[in-house]
């Protein structure tokens, strides 16, 4: 009786294992565009008919895992900052020059963070060492020992930063200059020149209130 | 999955075959493929049906009307949500594609109770109590939030067994059931759901 209800559990759990790579992966299921998700933060005391005056950066920072890595204008950068300029001047803002005492800074970041890990030939090296066929090397028949190699992988993820900075009030604020309003772009492809301008009216628009009435 | 189903069938066909027609007594398995749906606050995460779904048992007969047993189960349910705004009311929106992809794992006792014991169609009732094990996986575009926790499960059914012949222990199995799951997470306080179901249950040797 012991024996077969181990048999059963067996079973179940199979067929457990079976179903659940069955289920409906839903990272199979999302296009490009709907990988993508836009994050838009405001500070809720900021009253944003009081500033009139923007002024925009003329790169785009290159955060690399919190750290800034220097300036960069490439087509991406460009077409971003062109994006944001018209909007904001849509939403009614002018745009100065940073020497006029604009009320507000525009900065654009490209921001990128790595993960990093090891992983280990032996996990998948049964599967991979009948298909290396020892006859190629005159030794037919021969086997072969699991490979001392070690893999390490390293992916990169990056996103886009929008921020709006209070200029108008810094003295105020104790000499600090203030975030009012910060968006955040990621997923597939959002730092491609094609999907710039998408990702920039996706975060403007979803923030109705930023404009000067 | 579509050799998940014929293996199945297989089985279940061999299993019937091999089964002897009087075994009043012996330990019965019953395996069957069923159909979930969302209910209750479940709704604001999914309303798609489970469509990937089945359950398996033992189940001892304490006599020719009640018997006592064990069963697990496994439901996948998944929902894509097109792109809207969600603000949290505290200065923060998010514009995203949601996906919600939730597994439920129900390990039970049961109790079935057969109305009537003679004829070709055989009423019975059930009930379970035990465990769900629930893995919720909610995408935010492609960012996933996984949770996995483990909570009550109690299903009620009823249903009928249709014995393949007049003296034979092996019959169809189909029926209906409620199944409640209390969650209390994030706002939903229950992953509940009707389920059918249809299978077979055999006597093992």
């Amino acid at each position: 009786m012991i024996k077969k209800l181990g048999g059963l559990t067996f079973l179940a759990l199979t067929a457990i294992v079976l179903f659940d790579s069955c289920k409906k992966d839903p990272l199979n299921n999302l296009t490009n565009d709907e990988s993508r998700i836009y994050i838009s933060n405001f500070d809720t005391t900021a009253v944003f008919s009081n500033y009139k005056t923007f002024s925009i950066t003329d790169s785009a920072e290159v955060i690399q895992d919190n750290h800034s890595v220097g300036k960069e204008l490439h087509s991406f950068d460009s077409t971003v900052i062109s994006a944001v300029a018209q909007v904001m001047q849509q939403r009614g803002y002018r745009l100065v020059d940073k020497g006029s005492s604009p009320d507000l800074a525009v900065n654009v970041s490209k921001v990128y963070s790595t993960s990093t890990g090891v992983f280990s030939y032996d996990d998948y090296w049964d599967y991979y060492g009948d298909y290396y066929d020892p006859y190629y090397w005159g030794y037919p028949g021969y086997g072969y020992y699991s490979p001392y190699a070690v893999g390490v992988y390293s992916i990169q993820t990056g996103g886009l930063e929008i921020d709006l900075l209070d200029l108008k009030n810094a003295v105020a604020h104790d000499n600090k200059i203030q975030f009012v309003w910060t968006g955040l772009a990621r997923g597939e492809n959002v730092l491609s020149t094609g999907n710039a301008a998408t990702g920039v009216n996706a975060l403007f628009s979803q923030s109705a209130y930023l404009k000067t009435n | 999955m579509r050799p998940i189903l014929k293996y199945g069938a297989v089985t279940a066909i061999i299993l019937m075959i091999c089964s002897q027609t009087r075994a009043q007594n012996a330990l019965q398995m019953s395996i069957g493929y069923n159909v979930n749906i969302p209910s209750g606050d479940f709704r604001n995460l999914v309303t798609n049906p489970a469509y990937k779904g089945f359950t398996a048992g033992l189940a001892y007969p304490l006599n020719d009307r009640f018997s006592l047993g064990l069963s697990f189960g496994y439901n996948d349910y998944y929902q894509k949500y097109p792109r809207q705004v969600y603000d949290d009311g505290k200065g923060s929106n998010i514009s995203a594609v949601v996906s919600n992809s939730i597994q439920q794992i129900p390990l039970q006792i049961t109790a079935n109770y057969t109305l009537l014991n003679k004829g070709f169609i055989r009423p019975y009732i059930g009930g379970g109590a035990g465990v769900n094990f629930i893995s919720f996986d909610q995408y935010l575009g492609e960012f996933d939030n996984p949770e996995s926790s483990t909570r009550l499960s109690l299903t009620g059914e009823a249903g009928f067994f249709i014995p393949l012949s007049r003296y034979s222990s092996t019959a169809l199995k189909i029926g209906a059931s409620y199944n409640y799951v209390p969650y209390h997470e994030n706002g939903i306080a229950n992953l509940d759901t009707w389920g059918i179901h249809a299978g077979i249950r055999f006597p093992l040797h």
